[in-house]
């Protein structure tokens, strides 16, 4: 009775070892299958019934939902189509999961990446080439130049971010007691001035928000970016910096932007304690009236959009760097796009390649997919004859910019080192708590890049 | 009838040990192993390159000022760590075992934070120290409270230590009762017969009778306090300005941000070492201390 037993509870040992090697086993059948797929499908040209599966590898976690709504929508349409999402969390770890992804030959299909780790990781993606010209036609002008990877268009852009100082019109405008004209804000001493005036309402003029990405990258990432309207000559920068060749206490972009942070942290909100970085806390304290400025991007607007009791005009200006309204930065935002979407071919078919081709293609263009990019998730994008209204106000004002060509091209962060944010970000959090003084910041931020050599 | 019992023998390991073992070579040695000889190459995700470079990441590893600095930081954190959680274990639990009315709701109580992840418990403590002890501090004049801890190192400091001894201190709790209800009732009545006092008692036989649970809660909580890294991510996020990353979480940047796997391995085969020899020593010193009742 104990023997039978015995071999009873054996032989479902073995039946659990069997199925875990089973499973150990299924990604490598899968690969086969779906090899013999391809085999079968270059042999029929008619593949149209067949199914393929694709996934979806999405960094912008916010909007995860939305993009699940596409899919779903996509599929009732292609139904020989299946997308999957293989979400992140919001500020998680996005890279991580990416690698762990790549590493394990199991690439997601579409992955919707900053541009600067698709050119890290340039080897696994899809050259479009092929698509560049369908989509030069799709987009704003320059839209896909300013998408090259090394001169490669691996990632199509989809999305158009800008940043500057924001300020909340109703609170400009009741200290100044007329209307405000962004444009009359021109240099730092203009914007001293308005800074005065607003305080002596007794109300803070602006609000920096702490945190090393926004001051480590979109603060301080400026200076690379102000060395020249193009991009290249800002990457020879970035090479002078990391050679030791280039003084920054010389560099007139770099001091005059710093002066202007000082401006900042003088008759910033949160002086007392400027560390906090709550985004939530500092975007509810911009959107009603306890700051008249808030250097952020119109992203801030997924927060604000959605806040009761928040006022509801926002406009932007630059961050001027100097007293010569003439000097390039003070009359242009900041534009980039910061992610693109590309495909993957270390692990996918050629079918996957094409059914993501054409979802993408789907999405980008039709009024389902641009309604939901642009109302639903708030973004704007860089194309032509978008067939959707933008409710974000602040992307809106930036569109003006836009449309008159004053941007700065901020495509020089994505050659940096994927740490640079961090590293410098530290910096620039120490010395806007005081802890250095700006030879020390210069010291720290010279050595980082020396670093990276 | 040997052949038939070592063949029974085998059965019951293969029962009872082999999943067990299986499981534990699937994702502790050979992961391990794995880690070690990636320590010896320098391996990029980015590449897949992995040519064998000698022991060039362990000599980087020993010339990152950073990190060593934060290893430092990290023993200074599991000193006062284990200390607090300790010894407000240790109180907890006498006060909890000497029959007090309610007690099994009051320990419920106390062991709760265990149950919440590291993660949310670090947000929860972020929320307090960011927003709710700044507006009491600002209302009723507290100098201390009235910035933000997580923004300067020295209170950031304490802000991490507080989170995670308030996290270990209900788990730790549990094993001391554990103990305390192991020290016989004879002695401790032919104690209080003979006029012991109170602190005497404790000083005398229940903590020589518990050092086993002395040991248990002290091994535990050097391992888990070395190896914060949940907490550290929710809480501080290594801030401000890199100054609160502790040991787990550099590695993490380095390997996965700053793209070095290497030497974030080899780092993690430190890290590994430090609290391997922390752990056996104080578990070796303090089992000495052991009696017999």
């Amino acid at each position: 009775m104990k023997k039978q037993l015995m071999y009873l509870m054996l032989s479902v040992l073995l039946v659990f070892l069997v199925a875990c090697s089973n499973t150990n086993n299924s990604p490598a059948g899968s690969t086969s299958n779906s090899g013999n797929e391809t085999n079968s499908s270059s042999e029929v040209p008619a593949k149209s019934n067949e199914k393929v599966k694709i996934s979806f590898f999405n960094t912008s976690a916010e909007v995860n939902t939305i993009f699940e709504d596409l899919m779903k929508e996509y599929e009732t349409v292609n139904p020989n189509v299946t997308i999957e999402l293989i979400p992140t969390p919001v500020g998680g770890a996005q890279l991580e999961k990416f690698q762990s992804l790549l590493v394990s030959n199991q690439a997601a299909t579409i992955a919707n990446l900053d541009a600067g780790t698709i050119l890290q990781y340039k080897e696994y993606f899809l050259d479009l080439e092929s698509e560049k010209a369908k989509y030069e036609e799709y987009t704003m002008p320059g839209s896909v130049e300013a998408a090259l990877l090394d001169g490669q268009f691996l990632g199509i852009p989809w999305t158009a971010q800008g940043y500057g100082l924001l300020y909340n019109k109703r609170v400009v405008e009741e200290a100044i007691g007329e209307t405000f004209d962004p444009k009359s804000i021109q240099t730092r001493q203009d914007l001293e001035a308005l800074f005065e005036t607003i305080s002596a309402k007794g109300i803070a003029p602006v609000l920096i928000h702490g945190a090393d990405w926004s001051i480590g990258a979109h603060y301080l990432g400026l200076a690379y970016s102000l060395q020249s309207e193009d991009v290249e000559v800002n990457k020879q920068f970035i090479k002078d910096l990391q050679d030791g060749t280039v003084n920054l206490a010389e560099n007139t972009a770099f001091t005059g932007l710093m002066d202007t942070f000082d401006l900042l942290a003088k008759h910033n909100l949160r002086k007392a304690d400027p560390l906090v970085a709550d985004i939530n806390q500092d975007s509810l304290d911009f959107a009603t009236g306890k700051s008249a400025f808030y250097f952020m991007g119109d992203w801030a607007w997924s927060i604000v959009g959605t806040l009761e009791g928040r006022d509801e005009e926002y406009g932007i200006i630059p961050v001027p760097i100097s007293n010569n309204p003439a000097d390039f930065g003070n009359t242009q935002v900041a534009y980039s796009q910061p992610k693109l979407m590309a495909i993957d071919k270390s692990s996918s078919t050629p079918e996957q390649q094409q059914a993501a081709k054409d979802f993408l293609e789907w999405m980008l263009t039709s009024e389902s997919g641009q309604k939901a990019i642009v109302e639903k998730m708030g973004l704007s994008m860089p194309y032509k004859d978008v067939k959707a209204v933008s409710p974000n106000v602040m992307s809106n004002a930036i569109a003006e910019f836009v449309s008159e060509g004053k941007t700065i091209n901020i495509g020089v962060i994505n050659y940096l080192p994927q740490d640079y944010w961090a590293k410098t970000g530290a910096s620039m959090q120490k010395y806007l708590t005081n802890y250095i003084d700006r030879d020390g910041l210069i010291t720290e931020v010279s050595d980082y890049w020396k670093s990276t050599k | 009838m040997i052949k038939r019992n070592s063949f029974k023998k085998i059965g019951t390991f293969m029962v009872f040990g082999a999943p067990a073992t299986v499981m534990f070579f699937a994702v502790i040695i050979i992961p391990f192993l794995v880690g070690l000889v990636l320590t010896l190459t320098n391996w990029d995700v980015r590449t897949q390159d992995s040519t064998y470079v000698g022991l060039s990441n362990y000599i980087s590893v020993f010339n990152d000022k950073v990190f060593l600095t934060q290893l430092w930081f990290t023993m200074k954190y599991v000193f006062f760590t284990v200390l607090i959680a300790n010894a407000c274990a240790f109180i907890i639990a006498l006060i909890l075992t000497s029959g007090l009315k309610g007690e099994k709701w009051i320990r419920t109580g106390f062991f709760t934070p265990n149950l919440i992840g590291g993660i949310v418990l670090g947000y929860l403590w972020a929320t307090l120290f960011s927003q709710v002890f700044p507006y009491l501090g600002k209302k009723y004049g507290w100098a201390l409270f009235e910035t933000s801890w997580l923004t300067s190192t020295d209170t950031g400091f304490w802000a991490l230590v507080i989170a995670t001894a308030w996290q270990l201190t209900g788990y730790l709790m549990i094993i001391y009762i554990a103990g305390f209800a192991g020290v016989p009732k004879d002695i401790i009545e032919a104690a209080s017969i003979d006029g012991t006092g109170y602190f005497k008692m404790i000083q005398k036989i229940i903590i020589p009778l518990a050092v086993p649970a002395i040991v248990v809660c002290v091994f535990i909580s050097i391992s888990r306090a070395f190896l914060t890294y949940d907490i550290n991510l929710a809480l501080t996020k290594g801030g401000p300005f890199n100054s609160t990353e502790l040991a787990s979480y550099h590695i993490v940047q380095k390997a996965f941000l700053s793209n070095q796997y290497g030497i974030g391995q080899a780092e993690a085969i430190v890290l590994f070492a430090v609290v391997a020899f922390f752990a056996l020593t104080q578990s070796y010193l303090l089992k000495r201390q052991e009696v017999e009742a």
